[in-house]
């Protein structure tokens, strides 16, 4: 399959479920997204010090720092709070909606519901050409 | 010769003394003859007249003589008995023989009853009364024997006898029955104060909390429960009404509850969060009288606790479920897109079969999900004024191609503009409508159909759809609205479905204030109903939360 060229976007994908992060990082190489990944809260703030994502896409339970962890230091570094943040989580109840939009999620992806085809499509909304 | 003149006339005189004396005799004697014959037929006479039965007998007890009364009573001629001894006519022969041999002494005997037996031998009962006759010299010459028949006075006597023997049994009865009255009074009022005790040892014991109020609402008991739950002495609320009681903060709730309705079922009420009691009460009526209320408070906090661990078992199941489902779904999704090479057809059947399999069991564990969810009480829902019409028309329209693949026909008129908009939450309405007519869908044959309808009532709308399918069975129909039920017709058909539609929608109708029902007959269709409130009287069902 030929690599599309979105190479200018890096994408900071962080999540623990390996299975996922595979297949994420799979579809999202495909469409020539710039792509790094960290297996959970922490690692993902730490690489965050190295360089700044265009875009994160992040899960919210998590060893060590989960999602709202993470969202609350982004948002207090000016450097990161700008970053825009796709939520891809297994539930997706309005409250937890609401809350990540309050710490600057700009979209919530419950897993089941949706499927990586899906996910791009609102990577591309996120990060347009 | 003087001397011989004179003897002569001395004897002449004293012969003719004598002759005259004889004279004087005879006549005395013919006098004493006339008086004797009178005296006799006197006494025959007074014999004949007299009713009493009178004989004589000599000092060896033989009958010489009896009267009329006597024939009459014995049936004896005077010739037949005359001779014959007079024990022979009685039953008690040797007292009759030892009587007249006692009357040489006594000269007076009296038997108070002995039996007369007469000639044509009946039994007379007879007072036999003696007395002794004696000659000058006071030798024993005979006795007169009077008969007197008693036997009227007997039967009287019997009569009367057996009369206060009657009363004496029945009045014995009647103070029998009156001291087993007595005994089964005091027997009961034992039992009952046995029973009055019992009841309050149960009432002071039970487990659950009981108030009782009389018809006014004042409070009559309070049990050491009741007491416990609400942290109150009994002596401090007894006797006051109810609704006045709102100066104890703990009682607050439940005078809440209390005030608006009489008859409460189950109302769960939180008085700690240690403590969650179930409240029930209902009218105490006997007969046509209202005696009060009964309050039943339950703890069941333990049943609280459990369900909470259960359900939040049971939601992180389904979450900890929904990763791998996830991953599964995704890689499925991406070998059917090419994104893992080329496939041939054969392999993309399978894998979009398993793609479809993995599909309903998300769509499980979201209800499961949803289920835990209307439990924990997170079932959040946003009501929005929504044109309802159009709600069902994008149901409808999603389910139109599976239902021409069964051959159904799926009819919905879309009511006009003028059809109130109302407050709902569309997105779980939607899973209402879609649950309603999936099984709609589900459950009937092809060539059937199903009819959708909207109504406007002005303080609610009513939503309707009715199929032609198989039916839910008349003994099942009470499950209805339970979790997890399924008809076993349907079981039978379709294998496939969780039993959570019909619990979820009924969750969903009664947060929006609305209510929901159905009718079904089996093998000819099922209607469901619910009603929504419009958005005026929606506000107000909020306003009681």
């Amino acid at each position: 399959m030929k690599k599309k060229n979105n190479s200018n976007n890096k994408i900071l994908l962080i999540e623990d479920e390996e299975i996922m992060l595979d297949l994420l990082q799979r579809k999202l190489a495909q469409e020539g997204y710039d792509i790094s990944v960290a297996r959970n809260g922490e690692e993902g703030l730490d690489m965050m010090k190295e360089f700044i994502p265009d875009l994160v896409l992040l899960d919210i339970i998590m060893p060590k720092k989960g999602g709202y962890e993470v969202m609350e230091e982004m948002s207090r570094d000016e450097s990161l709070n700008k970053i825009p943040i796709i939520i891809i989580s297994n539930s997706g109840q309005p409250v937890e909606i609401d809350r990540a939009q309050k710490l600057g999620a700009k979209d919530w992806l419950v897993k089941t519901d949706f499927n990586p085809q899906e996910v791009i499509a609102k990577v591309r909304k996120q990060l347009p050409l | 010769m003087l001397l011989c003149n004179g003897n002569l006339k001395m004897i002449e005189e004293k012969v003719s003394k004598k002759i005259v004396s004889r004279e004087t005799l005879k006549k005395e004697l013919q006098g004493v003859k006339e008086d004797l014959n009178d005296l006799e037929g006197y006494m025959r006479d007074l014999s004949l007249f007299l009713p009493l039965a009178v004989c004589t007998i000599n000092p060896a007890g033989i009958i010489v003589n009896i009267n009329k009364a006597f024939e009459r009573m014995t049936g004896y001629q005077t010739l037949e008995i005359v001779g014959e001894p007079l024990e022979g006519i009685f039953f008690e022969k040797e007292l009759l023989k030892k009587t007249i041999i006692s009357i040489g002494q006594e000269e007076r005997a009296h038997l108070r009853e002995v039996a007369l037996t007469t000639k044509k031998e009946e039994k007379i009962p007879v007072a036999l009364s003696i007395a002794a006759r004696k000659d000058d010299k006071g030798s024993l010459i005979g006795c007169f024997v009077a008969l007197t028949d008693i036997s009227s006075e007997k039967k009287l006597r019997e009569g009367l006898e057996k009369e206060v023997e009657d009363r004496t049994g029945e009045l014995q009865n009647s103070r029998r029955a009156l001291m087993n009255i007595l005994e089964d009074v005091e027997e009961s009022r034992k039992r009952a104060e046995e029973e009055r005790n019992k009841t309050l040892a149960i009432i002071k014991n039970f487990s659950d909390g009981l108030i009782v109020l009389d018809f006014e609402k004042k409070v009559s008991l309070a049990n050491p429960q009741a007491e416990k739950f609400f942290n109150i002495a009994s002596k401090d609320v007894v006797g006051k009404n109810i609704f006045d009681l709102t100066g104890v903060p703990t009682l607050v709730n439940l005078i809440d509850i209390l005030k608006k309705e009489d008859k409460v079922f189950r109302r769960e009420l939180v008085l700690d969060k240690n403590l969650t009691i179930e409240v029930s009460a209902s009218s105490m009526i006997l007969g046509s009288i209202a005696l009060g209320t009964l309050i039943i408070l339950h703890d069941i906090t333990r049943e609280k606790t459990i369900e909470a661990m259960k359900t939040e078992f049971v939601s992180l199941s389904a979450h900890q479920l929904r990763t791998p489902l996830a991953a599964i779904k995704w890689s499925l999704q991406m070998f059917l897109e090419g994104d893992m090479g080329e496939i041939n057809e054969g392999q993309k059947d399978l894998i979009g079969k398993a793609y479809q399999s993995n599909e309903r069991m998300i769509a499980l564990i979201n209800d499961l999900l949803d289920v835990t969810r209307i439990e924990e009480g997170k079932y959040l829902f946003k009501p929005t004024l929504s044109d309802f019409g159009s709600v069902i028309n994008f149901v409808v329209n999603s389910h139109k191609e599976e239902a021409k693949r069964k051959n159904i026909k799926v009819v919905f008129k879309k009511p006009g503009d003028k059809f109130p908009k109302i407050l709902i939450d569309v997105e779980k309405m939607r899973l209402v409508i879609q649950n309603l007519l999936e099984n709609a869908i589900k459950y009937t044959l092809p060539g059937g159909q199903i009819s959708i309808s909207l109504k406007d009532y002005k303080k609610e709308i009513l939503f309707e759809i009715s199929d032609t399918g198989v039916g839910i069975p008349k003994d099942q129909q009470g499950r209805i609205f339970s979790k997890f039920f399924r008809g076993s017709n349907v079981i039978r058909m379709e294998t496939e479905g969780s039993g959570l539609g019909v619990f979820l929608s009924k969750n969903i109708i009664d947060a929006h204030g609305g209510k929901i029902w159905f009718e079904s007959e089996e093998k000819k269709g099922t209607a469901f109903y619910f009603t929504i409130p419009v958005k005026k009287e929606f506000e107000e069902f909020l306003k009681e939360f």
